[in-house]
């Protein structure tokens, strides 16, 4: 019996029982195309691959068991209630029934999406983990214009908005901020948030263009469920650092568009009562109750260890006082521009500057009503413009471009500003999501940002002194950053030099054994004169290569097709890597040798 | 009607004066209690109003005054000069006025000043149309206010043309009947004059029916302007009034109807009732709701603690999306210069297929500021939304290994010496490819046969030539007598095999040698009609000592037993003789009594056994030559095999194909090989094991030949070891064809190889 046939009234088995394809599902379902695709959307249900695709190849499969969990769920029954509903308001509506109209519409049933939440995420890590496109979507329709047509909603945009800046007023008050990178598609940020690292993009504040052939109703209803997500995110996040959520804002602030800063002093105002109202005997309690534990833990201890080791047990009970704040890096964020003070532009970025400074520990303000000081305040150590010429210059502040900032975050240290002045074009800005060396290609900029992070992890002990001092003496810390970069280069070459002479000698050293092997054979056969020799020289270098090769080769010949076929797309890859770093190099030789004689 | 004639220079009875004066005070009077009457600010708004107020009331203080002066000037006309200044103010006020806004006015005055100027010019007309205009509305006026007030004109000939008097003394007559004389005429020169003196000149107007000047007071030229306007001429007008009903529906004495009240007038109403219970009842069960409903607050911590979460369960599990590729330098609005393609390579990326196509082409901007928007910003998302919940996702498993990790282990290359390493001699001689060479079983000869019709027999230790012999045909095969003391060498060249005596070893060994060559002549004359295989004769041509065994075809291979009397030759369009086996000593030949399938390639003798192997193209089968049957069919799976091998212990087998693959048969173990090592790109020419080390050697035409560590244990549970050695290269590629034979030192573990660049070289360890 051909094993396809299947006798009448038995089951199917195998994958054609298991999967089915979508317009099975619908019809199982029993609803239209476009709920089942919301439906879909909501409950984070997608096409699984079945191994055999009985139906043809040009279907979308769905797996059974994932359709008759949508079958199951509540918001099915709901949105077929739904559709009653409407059908009666348009039937009151064609009727003339003004006051079943009225009544009707003002009543439409609604849906909460919570529990779905719940239970797609059923710990709030999961939801965290999958934040990104949430943030993502969020922040690009905090950006986009309302328009009618497509049904896109001011009351929405308004939403997204306040979502948005919800989430980065907390980012920037807990200094969860870790990366910041401006592209050409908008500005990158990634947060470390419980361990989980969030990375989101905001497009760039500027009108943005609606295009046609994009299906609204599908990027709605994902809009409308990372609503929800991020609302719910947001209120445990600030519940966790004990603030009322729905935060109630300055309205004059609110009037200005500033809501970013209205939201952190409500941040800061809110903490800081509660850390002296009721937080405070909380926390009283705990470290009480802390004490109390290590009392009891040292009592305990103190029996079994002799009595001269009272010092270990101290650092113990610090380290449990200590281990609940902070950790390492977000105490770094948090102190990182310290004591500094910086005034932006008129034509800077404000919201991104007005995140990103806070976020790492600064105080900034801005041109304009409810900005928290003015531009003459002497105590401002930085100024951010952004134009070609700066008119009036206080002497006290250093002016800079503002990826000066984003480049600083990047790379944890105060960098130098010369290469950030006012009319400079600026050193290139770079990803700080690539890992250069497993790219294989270390940008020169990247290199000297580590050399300056090198020389400042030596004195790593004196920097927030010195930090001080030297904003305060930016001449200083120009001639400072020149000297480190002239150190490094002469340090680069160095290294240069010494791999050249290094490699040099292992060619000869090669040249010597090859050598050897060939006068050997001269001597035997006799026939070999010094030009064969010299010709023996020249050959050998790629007859080392080929030594190599075959070196490599010989292992697989014995390996088995199928590990054989994976080493040989391994090495495709590799090769692939290779050629696109030969690439930059070659472009970046290029360019070089286009600029030397520019300079001449 | 308040046309005050002050200004009159004909002074007349004094009694008619003073009777107008009468007249004029009560009138002048009655005007602002019109004004107050009336109220009402339907047309004009209350400054307005109020302005016009205060204008009456100077207006009537003016009147007085003007009594008063009048009284004075009856005397004589001195008062002029106090007239003029109130006439000023006045007409300060009225200048304001105009200001307001009311061009209409400013006509009305040029056109009055005309009329009062051109009075006796071509304007005639003209002047009697607004003289007439304003005679009416001004008996309009005195209609509307009151009848009673009204002063009747000095004239009374009626309403006919004036021109009839045109030409009389008089213009008309008075109530008594006297005759009304014409004024005197004023000079154009006066009249200018007192145009000039009198501010008030304006508002003059000649009166020719009663021929007399009229000068209108402020209420007239305010109701000008409302008919200049289209509206009603007093203020007071409502043109909307509240409707009065002039029925009295109430205490009417007879009703309308005489019917008596229904009885429905006084019972509540049923279908009322009905109403309001289902309301009560839909209410009481909540199906309508009268208040809003609470606004709740949406959200709440959803998670709790998150300890008494429990796990996902009675569904598959989620798999989540695969994060967003993180962006690299090249996206940045500034990378560094070397990641911006040039223009030829953005031209390059037109030509590519469009998914090889980069997506993405970096940028630079100088400045954060001049970064344009993203315009793909929504493109890009929505393409997300749509990997999110359109795309299949599945668990892949990412390897993640060292590629070095795949790679078996192998013993040490260095314990498994000796093998040939170098290339330690050429032999150079040759004028054609060097297609086949054979070791002398003492190892101390080689012979090699090339395609430009020639074998020469070399010294393997120093390279020199011992002898040439040219056969004239391209040399196929070459191969010693496995015998030391038999060193005859069988050359197959075209359809011949010769069977060369090479005058090696002592004389003993040539007396038998020659002896045995010998007796093929006699034996190969006398069997030359009985055998129909192959003709041996006696080989003249060369004048070497040799028989020459002629075939009906090509001959590609020839091999010896190993005992040195039979040997084996393969004419691969033979048929059914493609193999053929001859008896040296006997000088016979026989066929084989098997059927092949296929075209063979090569056979060998088992080393120890009567056992004999003939490779097809595809498959390899074992004869037994005692038994005469088939032992076994070796399935090689491969597309053409080109040449065989045996290991000297006789159990193991390598085949060599046209593929470059390498296939090692464990005889013992299955028809299936054991291993295919795919080690050479071109077409594996041959194969060859050595006598006595654990070596193997594969020689192709991609101009390499690999050596080989084969290593076959005695016990049965241990497989064959096979480790690769060493690749040598050294043959130079010519007309596509690299390495054609290779042969192991008999007793060393050298390699010969001989190649198309008429070169044969020996390895060494």
């Amino acid at each position: 019996m051909p094993k396809h046939y299947r006798p009448a009234g038995k089951k199917k088995e195998g994958n054609a029982a298991k999967y089915v394809t979508r317009s099975q599902a619908v019809k199982l379902l029993q609803v239209s195309l476009v709920t089942f695709r919301r439906l879909c959307i909501l409950k984070g249900v997608f096409p699984r691959e079945p191994k055999k695709k009985v139906k043809g190849n040009h279907h979308t499969y769905y797996h059974l068991k994932d359709i008759l969990f949508v079958k199951h769920d509540p918001l099915l029954e709901k949105f077929r209630e739904m559709r009653t509903y409407e059908k009666k308001i348009k039937k009151a509506e064609a009727k003339k029934n003004k006051d079943l109209y009225e009544r009707l519409r003002t009543r439409k049933p609604t849906y909460t999406l919570d529990r779905l939440i719940l239970e797609r995420y059923p710990k709030f890590v999961d939801a965290l983990r999958d934040l990104d496109d949430c943030l993502s979507m969020v922040h690009l329709f905090a950006a986009l214009p309302a328009l009618e047509r497509e049904n896109i909603e001011v009351k929405r945009i308004h939403n997204c908005r306040k979502l948005s800046h919800e989430w980065q007023a907390y980012i920037a008050r807990t200094h969860k901020l870790r990366k910041v990178f401006i592209s050409v598609k908008g500005i990158y940020y990634q947060a470390e948030v419980e361990g989980q690292k969030i990375t989101w993009l905001t497009p760039h504040a500027l009108q943005q263009v609606l295009p046609e052939d994009v299906d609204y109703n599908v990027m709605l209803t994902f809009l409308e469920f990372y609503e929800t997500l991020l609302a719910f995110s947001n209120f445990k996040l600030y519940h966790s650092i004990n603030v009322n959520y729905p935060p109630i804002l300055d309205p004059q602030l609110e009037a200005l568009a500033e809501e970013l800063y209205a939201l952190s002093r409500y941040l800061d105002a809110n903490t800081r009562s509660s850390h002296a109202s009721g937080s405070d005997q909380v926390e009283g309690q705990q470290n009480e109750k802390q004490h109390d534990e290590s009392d009891l833990r040292l009592a305990q201890l103190q029996h079994q260890l002799p009595h001269n080791e009272p010092g270990v047990l101290m650092h113990l009970v610090e380290d449990a006082a200590g281990e609940d704040e902070e950790d390492e890096d977000t105490k770094e964020c948090k102190n990182f521009f310290k004591d500094m003070k910086f005034f932006l532009g008129r034509e800077v970025p404000r919201e991104s500057l007005l995140f990103v400074i806070p976020a790492f520990g600064g105080i900034v303000s801005w041109e304009g009503d409810g900005a928290p000081f003015r531009e003459a305040d002497q105590s401002i150590t930085h100024q951010i413009v952004d134009r070609p010429t700066q008119g009036h210059k206080f002497l006290s502040r250093e002016y800079v471009q503002p990826q000066w900032i984003y480049d600083c975050v990047n790379a944890r240290i105060i960098l130098p500003t010369e290469g950030y002045l006012v009319g400079r074009v600026p050193p290139p800005h770079l990803s700080p999501f690539v890992d250069n060396e497993a790219e294989g290609y270390v940008p020169d900029y990247a290199e000297t940002i580590k050399r300056l992070q090198a020389a400042a992890r030596n004195e790593v002990l004196p920097m927030p002194g010195t930090v001080k001092e030297d904003l305060e003496d930016p001449q200083r810390l120009l001639v400072e950053g020149i000297i480190d970069r002239a150190e490094a280069n002469e340090a680069a070459e160095k290294k240069r030099k010494m791999a050249t002479l290094e490699k040099q000698y292992h060619d000869e050293l090669k040249m010597e054994l090859e050598g050897a092997q060939y006068s050997s054979s001269m001597v035997n056969q006799n026939i070999e004169s010094n030009a064969a020799s010299g010709e023996a020289r020249e050959e050998s270098v790629p007859d080392l290569q080929q030594i190599a090769d075959d070196s490599a080769n010989m292992s697989k010949i014995v390996m088995s097709r199928k590990k054989r076929r994976l080493l040989e797309a391994m090495e495709i890859g590799k090769k692939r890597k290779q050629a696109n770093v030969d690439l930059l190099n070659e472009r970046k030789k290029k360019n070089e040798a286009g600029q030397a004689p520019k300079k001449k | 009607m308040g046309a005050v004639g002050k200004k009159d220079k004909m002074k007349k009875e004094e009694e008619e004066k003073e009777e107008r004066v009468e007249e004029e005070a009560p009138r002048a009077r009655s005007v602002p209690e019109v004004l107050d009457g009336g109220g009402s600010p339907v047309d004009s708004g209350s400054d307005y109003e109020d302005y016009s107020d205060d204008g009456d009331s100077e207006d009537y203080e003016l009147s007085e005054e003007d009594l008063e002066s009048g009284e004075e000037g009856a005397a004589g006309s001195g008062s002029d000069q106090d007239e003029s200044e109130d006439g000023n103010s006045e007409e300060f006020e009225l200048l304001e006025e105009s200001e307001s806004g009311e061009s209409d006015s400013q006509e009305h005055k040029g056109s009055v000043k005309t009329s009062n100027k051109g009075e006796s010019s071509n304007d005639h007309a003209r002047i009697d149309d607004s003289g007439s205009e304003i005679s009416e509305t001004d008996q309009r006026a005195e209609e509307s206010d009151s009848s009673e007030d009204e002063v009747p004109s000095r004239n009374t000939i009626g309403d006919v043309p004036l021109e009839w008097y045109k030409d009389e003394e008089h213009i008309g007559y008075n109530v008594k009947g006297k005759k009304i004389k014409k004024k005197e005429r004023q000079d154009k020169l006066d009249a200018f004059l007192a145009s000039a003196d009198d501010s008030k000149n304006w508002r003059k107007i000649n009166d020719e029916y009663n021929d007399e000047v009229v000068e209108l007071t402020k209420d007239e030229t305010r109701l000008i302007r409302r008919l200049l306007k289209g509206k009603a001429p007093h203020a007071g007008f409502d043109p909307y009034p509240d409707y009065v009903d002039f029925f009295k529906w109430d205490d009417a004495k007879h009703p309308l109807s005489n019917a008596p009240e229904p009885k429905r007038r006084f019972i509540p109403s049923k279908w009322e009732a009905k109403r309001v219970a289902k309301y009560v009842r839909a209410i009481r069960e909540g199906l309508i709701k009268l208040d809003k409903p609470k606004e709740e607050p949406r959200f709440y911590n959803l998670w709790g603690d998150d300890l008494n979460s429990k796990d996902k369960a009675g569904h598959l599990a989620y798999i989540p999306a695969p994060k967003p590729k993180l962006p690299g330098h090249d996206e940045s609005y500034n990378p560094s210069l070397e990641y911006i393609p040039t223009q030829e390579e953005i031209n390059s990326y037109q030509l590519m297929y469009e998914e090889d196509r980069p997506k993405f082409i970096p940028r630079r901007y100088t400045s954060l500021k001049s970064v344009p928007a993203y315009e793909n910003a929504v493109n890009d998302s929505f393409e997300r939304c749509m990997d999110l919940y359109m795309s299949y996702r599945a668990w892949k498993k990412r390897l993640n290994i060292d590629p070095e990790s795949l790679k078996p282990k192998l013993p040490s290359r260095k314990d498994l010496k000796p093998y040939p390493v170098t290339c330690y001699l050429e032999y150079r001689g040759h004028e054609g490819a060097v297609v086949s060479i054979s070791t002398e079983a003492s190892g101390q000869w080689i012979a090699s046969g090339s395609a430009d019709g020639t074998v020469r027999i070399w010294e393997v230790e120093t390279g020199r030539c011992r002898g040439v012999w040219t056969i004239g045909e391209p040399v196929q095969c070459v191969s010693w007598n496995p015998l030391s003391e038999l060193p005859i060498l069988a050359i197959a060249a075209g359809q011949d095999v010769l069977l060369l005596n090479t005058g090696l070893g002592n004389e003993e060994d040539q007396k038998n040698i020659q002896e045995l060559l010998q007796v093929e002549i006699s034996g190969t004359a006398g069997d030359s009609d009985e055998q129909p295989l192959v003709s041996w004769l006696q080989d003249d041509r060369c004048k070497h000592e040799a028989i020459r065994l002629r075939h009906f075809k090509t001959v590609t291979s020839v091999e010896w037993h190993r005992k040195g009397d039979y040997l084996s030759t393969v004419t691969p369009a033979g048929e059914s003789r493609a193999i053929l086996i001859h008896q040296l000593s006997k000088k016979i030949t026989q066929k084989i009594p098997f059927k092949l399938h296929g075209l063979p390639v090569s056979s060998v003798f088992h080393p120890s056994r009567s056992i004999f192997f003939v490779s097809t193209k595809k498959n390899v089968r074992v004869y037994d030559l005692l038994k005469q049957k088939l032992i076994k069919k070796l399935e090689t799976g491969l597309r053409e095999v080109s040449s065989i091998a045996i290991h000297p212990q006789g159990d193991n087998l390598i085949v060599g194909s046209r593929e470059g693959k390498l296939c090692w048969f464990d005889m013992d173990l299955s028809s299936q090989p054991y291993k295919t090592l795919q080690c050479h790109s071109k077409d594996i020419t041959n194969v060859a094991f050595h006598r006595s080390y654990p070596l193997f050697a594969s020689c192709s035409d991609d101009c390499t030949a690999y050596v080989f560590h084969g290593m076959v244990y005695s016990d049965f549970n241990q497989n064959p070891l096979i480790v690769p050695l060493e690749i040598l290269r050294g043959h130079v590629s010519s007309n596509g064809r690299g390495v054609m034979d290779c042969k192991f030192h008999p007793r060393q573990p050298w390699l010969f190889t001989s190649g198309a660049d008429s070169v044969v070289r020996l390895y060494c360890h």
